[in-house]
């Protein structure tokens, strides 16, 4: 069945989370993807019904292909090469109806911006970009400090086996109280 | 000129233009670039650059074989003073204030919070230079 234009396969893709990368294979075919980890373990598997949105996201090496599904999980594979891009795209419009949105990266060093929460993804914006993004599942312990700060404390997770040598533990929030948005949203950021 | 300077007038900052100018690694683990004055931190498999003029403080404490890393931003009322652009400009922002991290490497770990005390200190001293000159 499968013909070399109904199935798009990459040899090193990195599989993005909490403790880092882990790189693996992944296979695109129009029913969806399927990523393997390198030697073997995990295996991350998304139908085409449950993905919501994909988007492209430059790095400083490469592309990241941002995968949101309807549980309001998310999944981002990177490693794929600019020719990928080019050649994906039309593929991805073809065979699951979607066309990836560019979501370029916020790199100006600012540390003020906007929260914004979709699904377990809580993405830090500046500029109207994406600084970074982390997982609300991962979050163990959620605190207010005084009137105006938020902290978040993340698992400790010694599993994953990822490249990454200083692993965030710890991430809080100044919310001025100029800022009305997150009014009595605080204790579910 | 001034360099590698890159708080330009009017308190705007802006560590990186271009994505390629991010320095990579294969290892992820906190880096400063000293040429962008910017500390690098790996956040979910992506480094994410923060201005060292957001830095208010930075601290390492060691625990067992571990290091904690502790850096502190400035945030409205504390560290973005005199000029106090970001909270004039973007009243509805919201600031990183605080990341903590483990680092599995205590020689990197000190090495990193030795690296951004000095370049905190390097531009705080410029910048107040540069405030002398201009009364």
């Amino acid at each position: 069945m499968a013909t070399d234009s109904s199935l798009h396969q990459f040899g090193n893709i990195l599989l993005g989370g909490r403790g880092g990368m882990n790189p693996g294979q992944l296979k695109i075919h129009p029913g969806g993807f399927v990523w393997k980890k390198t030697g073997g373990g995990k295996v991350v598997d998304v139908a085409k019904a449950d993905i919501t949105s994909l988007s492209w996201t430059r790095l400083p090496k490469g592309y990241q292909l941002g995968v949101k599904m309807r549980a309001g999980s998310n999944v981002k594979f990177s490693g794929f090469r600019e020719q990928d891009v080019a050649s994906l795209n039309p593929f991805l419009h073809a065979n699951m109806g979607i066309s990836p949105d560019e979501k370029p990266l916020a790199i100006s060093g600012r540390n003020w911006g906007e929260a914004e929460l979709e699904g377990n993804l809580l993405s830090f914006v500046v500029g109207g970009k994406q600084a970074f993004e982390v997982s609300i599942s991962d979050v163990s312990q959620t605190q207010m400090m005084g009137k105006n700060d938020v902290v978040l404390e993340f698992h400790v997770d010694d599993t994953t086996g990822a490249n990454e040598k200083d692993t965030l533990m710890e991430l809080s929030f100044h919310v001025p109280s100029t800022n009305s948005t997150y009014v009595g949203d605080e204790e579910r950021p | 000129g001034d360099g590698g300077n890159s708080v330009k007038a009017g308190g705007e900052i802006v560590a990186y233009k271009d994505v390629n100018d991010i320095p990579t690694s294969r290892e992820l683990m906190i880096q400063v670039d000293q040429k962008r004055e910017a500390v690098l931190l790996p956040v979910y498999g992506l480094l994410v650059p923060f201005h060292i003029a957001t830095v208010k403080s930075v601290t390492s404490q060691q625990d067992g074989g571990h290091c904690y890393i502790r850096i502190i931003f400035n945030v409205p009322g504390a560290g973005f003073g005199a000029n106090d652009l970001p909270t004039q400009k973007f009243p509805r922002s919201i600031f990183v204030k605080e990341v903590s991290f483990r680092s599995s490497d205590v020689r990197h770990a000190t090495q990193v919070v030795q690296l951004i005390k000095t370049m905190r200190r390097h531009v705080a001293q410029r910048e107040s230079e540069r405030a002398e000159r201009a009364t």
